[in-house]
């Protein structure tokens, strides 16, 4: 492989699936075997998505490093980058490289329980740790609380529904909020009373127990999720160190040189491509504006 | 180290041997301003300069550059970086390009930086400060070492420390140029010294400066200079330790695109901005702090991201003092 950690490698899109009228879920395979065979990856890390002579992007990876041979990406449409990966079909190339970021510490995390706070687009990383949570069954209880807008905006609404029915026999529990009333969100609401409800993602807290000594939180979201949810999870008396989040900020390079990232003051300065982009709770007490 | 002395009259042949090391550049006077530039004879050099507007990054971060093509739907990177002997780099500069070097040659290595790195030589120069210097108040007044040689002014001549292999090789191979150390020449190392350390006008105090600072992040002295401050983005590329840069795509015509990165400036509005317009620093006030910031955060293995040569005092058109922002924010913490 190149000693450039600038160049990309060559993937092929396997499959595009629209999720959402913004969303469209891509399902990429590298080319040269040799690549494919060398990526590994951590749930909450991202790589940098190349379209050759337009640019580049970074993208949280959905997809678990348990379900090997592709990679999966859930991208926005937000602007000129992005809509231009939405025009793409099966069979397009486009370059990636990666993966970047420290990921979540799942190993360090193992035999606990995992509360996933999800609000939105956040859906995607954690959706990576949901299923390594899941295929590697080393969790003892996985709750998964997701809030969205509404019922048409709920990213990957096929294994949430699935999950809500079966997730019992996974140890993974699904609850839902939605901001915006519609017919299917009442329906899903009448078939899950306990756990689906109109409202924001902190109101899924309500009545929620968990024992704090045998928990992490991991939060993704929108900026303005993250204070809410952290509030609700240090009422519950969680430590900072228990609370993972993975933050979004502009990235050119992914490695630490760019300095587009950079967030801090002069005790303490974090480039969130390298350092993070998972962090805890105590780093953001110890780095002014990382959240 | 090793210490050896050029005389003045060898100092004409001794500049012509780098040549054999690559195109040498150096720093000349054009117009009111000093630049680091190609030079073949010596005395187009500007030997007693106080500071070049760009600083040596430029040699290994480009203003401008293509860092990839497209050639048949694939990036070819674009590695060339031709042997050069940069001479008369102040200590200020040397320490400047060592920050550089923590950021690009640390892993994984910018491999555009790092190619030119290694084919460079850096000859450091003794200065004497002006008003705008406060290297000594850092630490970066000496260069220790990140030079191949560093000539150090002799009322005769030079005194030369040797800091590399290849700097050594120059000395081997042109030893005819060279003379030991007197016992008298020593003495006039250390007089120039003292009388240098003598003639700093300025100084960062550096106690707590760090926390100091961090405690004062809603002084109102920050937002005062930010409403005084042309957010031009000058102190920013002049600054020998400022990296940031900002990458995009061109096509050359139908078929070819080159990827090209350009210096940044955390001054400019959408340098945090990211999708759906959100903006992590929105205001002025916002921007012009973060760089405070960053210029004061302290790395243990390489210290301040400042390192005190005085650029961005100097081409601030708005007159904007880098130590008495700092002062004035610490003192309004009282
Ligand atoms: C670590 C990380 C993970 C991400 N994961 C996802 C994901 O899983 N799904 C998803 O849809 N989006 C994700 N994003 C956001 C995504 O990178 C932006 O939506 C995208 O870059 C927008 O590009 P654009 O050209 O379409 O938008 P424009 O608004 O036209 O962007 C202009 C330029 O700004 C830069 N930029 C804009 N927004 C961002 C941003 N949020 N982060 C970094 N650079 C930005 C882009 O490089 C782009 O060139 C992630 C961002 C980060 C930092
Ligand atoms: S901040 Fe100013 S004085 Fe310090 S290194 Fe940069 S340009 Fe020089
Ligand atoms: S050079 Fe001066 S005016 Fe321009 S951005 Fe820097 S501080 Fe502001
Ligand atoms: S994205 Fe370039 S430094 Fe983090």
């Amino acid at each position: 492989m190149s000693e450039n950690p600038y160049q990309t490698y060559d993937a092929r899109i396997l499959e595009v699936k629209d999720l959402t009228s913004r969303e469209k879920l891509f399902t990429l395979r590298f080319l040269d075997p040799e690549v494919e065979a060398k990526f590994d990856f951590r749930p909450g890390q991202f790589v940098i998505v190349d379209i050759r002579g337009f640019g580049e992007f970074p993208i949280s990876i959905c997809s678990s490093p348990t379900r090997r041979g592709y990679l999966q990406l859930c991208i926005r449409k937000v602007g000129r980058m992005t809509k231009f990966v939405h025009k793409m079909k099966e069979g397009d190339v486009v370059g990636i490289r990666g993966p970047y970021g420290n990921g979540f510490p799942m190993e360090k995390m193992e035999g606990s329980n995992l509360i996933l706070v999800a609000g939105g687009l956040g859906m995607a990383p954690l959706r990576s740790v949901l299923w390594y949570a899941i295929d590697t069954g080393k969790y003892e209880n996985v709750w998964l609380l997701y809030g969205t807008k509404a019922y048409e905006d709920i990213l990957f609404r096929d294994e949430i529904i699935h999950l809500l029915k079966h997730g019992e026999a996974m140890n993974c529990s699904v609850k839902l909020a939605y901001e915006v009333e519609s017919p299917s969100c009442i329906y899903l609401e009448q078939g899950f009373s306990d756990r689906v409800c109109r409202g924001v993602v902190t109101d899924l807290f309500r009545g929620e127990e968990f024992d704090v000594n045998r928990a992490y939180a991991l939060i993704c979201g929108p900026p303005v999720m993250y204070k809410f949810v952290i509030k609700e999870l240090l009422d519950r008396k969680l430590s900072p160190g228990r609370i993972y989040m993975t933050l979004e900020r502009r990235m050119r390079c992914g490695v630490g040189k760019c300095g587009h990232c950079v967030v801090g003051t002069s005790v303490s300065m974090k480039y969130i491509c390298q350092d993070g982009p998972v962090f805890t709770y105590w780093d953001a007490l110890s780095t002014r504006g990382l959240i | 180290m090793r210490y050896i002395k050029l005389p003045s009259e060898n100092f004409g042949k001794f500049f012509k041997s780098l040549e054999a090391w690559g195109s040498v550049y150096a720093p000349v006077k054009r117009g009111g301003i000093y630049s680091f530039q190609e030079v073949h004879d010596p005395a187009e050099i500007a030997l007693d300069y106080n500071r070049t507007m760009l600083p040596p990054k430029k040699f290994f971060f480009r203003p401008k550059e293509a860092i990839l093509r497209l050639k048949n739907g694939h990036w070819e990177e674009n590695l060339e970086a031709e042997p050069t002997v940069l001479f008369g780099l102040h200590s200020c500069d040397i320490h400047g390009l060592k920050i550089l070097d923590r950021v690009y040659l640390d892993e994984p290595a910018d491999p555009y930086y790092k190619s030119r790195r290694e084919k460079t030589l850096i000859i450091g120069i003794s200065c004497m400060p002006d008003e705008y210097c406060f290297c000594k108040s850092l630490g970066t007044h000496f260069a220790m070492d990140g030079f191949d040689l560093f000539l150090h002014e002799l009322p005769d001549g030079w005194l030369v420390r040797i800091g590399s292999v290849r700097g050594h090789e120059i000395v081997w191979e042109n030893g005819e140029l060279f003379e030991e150390v007197t016992d008298e020449d020593l003495a006039n190392f250390k007089e120039f010294e003292e009388k240098r350390a003598k003639a700093f006008q300025k100084e960062v105090p550096q106690e707590g400066l760090a926390d100091m600072l961090d405690l004062a992040y809603n002084s109102p002295v920050w937002k005062k200079y930010a409403e005084i401050c042309l957010a031009c983005g000058n102190c920013n590329l002049v600054c020998p330790t400022c990296r940031c840069y900002e990458v995009c795509d061109r096509w050359m015509d139908a078929y070819s695109s080159v990827r090209e990165r350009r210096y940044d400036s955390c001054f400019m509005e959408n340098h945090g901005l990211v999708a759906g317009n959100y903006n992590f620093r929105p205001t002025r006030l916002d921007r012009f702090r973060h760089r405070y910031y960053c210029k004061s955060y302290f790395d243990p293995s390489s210290g301040y991201n400042c390192v005190g040569c005085g650029r961005c005092d100097e081409f601030c058109p708005a007159k904007i003092e880098h130590v008495k922002v700092l002062e004035e924010v610490r003192g309004s913490l009282k």
